[in-house]
This record gives structure tokens, sequence and C-alpha cells, in this order.
């Protein structure tokens, strides 16, 4: 369980990264870097998003279909 | 020890992104100087008749550390080399750009003034200094206008970066 959360807050802490870092790039206007920045920093919560699904999904068929 | 890690590479990616806003600053500075230190020699030549070696000596006194080690070298190697003006000129801006902030279109117009010095007599050499001072003057622009834009920027970037890697590695 402590585990969960600590991803969670990771998540959290790089949307707010990804945020601030957008926000400086485009004051200083250099919106294509930032539009960058924002579309990497998505992808990578994505890639730990489908990790973790992908771990559900294993456990549920382990459940249902006795696999393991 | 996760906690030193982090704190290390914070620091570090706040370090480089001082060290890269700095180079920002450093080029207006610089910049500033080198147009000191051509009114400066501009007035050696026209009115103070200095040879151009004792001239450049006494810029080198005048302004501070990266840019006098190249007004240093020059009049060194005036005084002591059978170079022409334009050879030691080009030598030693060659030698001293790794040191200096300044970019490719600053050390272009260093190396056409080069060319012209020691090529004319007083007033023709009057002319080129001040062509050289004009479009120092626009390049000195130019710089503060980057400097206000990049500087702030360079600096948040690195923390910013820092903390990013920190959350992707805990």
């Amino acid at each position: 369980m402590p585990k969960d959360i600590n991803i969670i807050f990771q998540i959290a802490g790089i949307g707010i990264v990804v945020a601030m870092l957008h926000t400086v790039l485009k004051q200083m206007g250099k919106e294509e870097y930032a539009h960058w920045v924002t579309l990497i920093g998505f992808i990578i919560v994505l890639f730990i998003v489908i990790t973790i699904l992908d771990d559900l999904f294993h456990k549920i068929k382990g459940v249902f279909l006795f696999q393991s | 020890m996760k906690w030193f890690g982090a704190l290390l590479i914070i620091i570090t990616s706040t370090w480089a992104g001082f060290n890269l806003s700095k180079r920002y600053r450093e080029r207006t500075i610089q910049l500033r100087q080198l147009k000191v230190a051509l009114q400066a020699l501009e007035a050696e030549i026209v009115y103070g008749f200095t040879p151009l070696s004792e001239a450049c000596k006494k810029i080198s006194c005048m302004i501070s550390y990266p840019l006098s080690e190249f007004f240093k070298r020059f009049s060194e190697k005036l005084s002591n080399g059978n170079r022409s003006v334009s050879e030691a000129w080009n030598e030693s801006l060659q030698e001293t750009v790794p040191h200096l902030c300044l970019n490719g279109n600053d050390v272009e117009i260093l190396t056409q003034f080069g060319a012209t010095l020691g090529m004319h007599d007083r007033e023709h050499q009057q002319k080129q200094i001040r062509i050289a001072l004009h479009h120092l003057e626009r390049e000195e622009t130019d710089a503060k206008d980057a400097q206000i834009r990049y500087e702030k920027m360079m600096r948040n970037l690195g923390l910013l970066g820092g903390l990013l890697i920190v959350i992707l590695l805990f």
C-alpha cells in the first residue's frame, strides 16, 4: 500500500513540475519547447500509469482464470 | 542516502542553470567593456598619437579580466613578433575567444575590425573604429534583450529540471 501512495505523489510532483516548466518557457516566448515539455511529461506519466494498470490486469487474470 | 543523492542532483542542475544564465550576463558586460576599450583606443590613436602596442597595453590595464587578457596578448604579439597587425589581432582573438562569452557575430565584428587595423591613416582608422563601435552597440542591445529574456529562464529551468529528474528517479 505505501508504494501506491508514493506513486500518486510522484505523478502529482511530475504534474506540478511540468506545469511550472511550461509556464516558465511560455513566459519567455519559447512556446514550441513548452508544448514539447508538456507532451513528454504526459508520456512519462502515461508510462507509469500503464505499468500499474498492467499489474492490475495480471492480478485480475490470476484471480479469475486461476493463472499466475 | 536517497535524500543525499536527490540533493546532489538538484544542486548540480541548479548550478548548471546558473552557469548558463551567467553567460548571458557576461556577454552584455563584455560587450560594454569592449566598447569602452575601442573608445579608449580611438582616443589613443587620434588624440594621443600612441603606438598601437602601447595603447593596447594601457587598455588592458583599464578593463577587467577576460578582455584585458586579449589586449595584453595583442600588445605582446605586436611588440615582440614579426607578424602583421591583423595576424596578431586574429591570433590573440583565437586564443582568448574560448574564455569569453561572445557569440559568432561579435567575434566576426572583431575580426573584421582587426583586418582594418593599422592599414589606414588616422582619420580612416577613426572611421573604422566608429563603424565597429556602431556594430557593437547593436550587438549590445541584442545581448541586453537576450539577457532579460533568458537569464531568469535558465535559472528556473535548471532548478525545475533537477526537481523533475529527482521525482522521476524517486
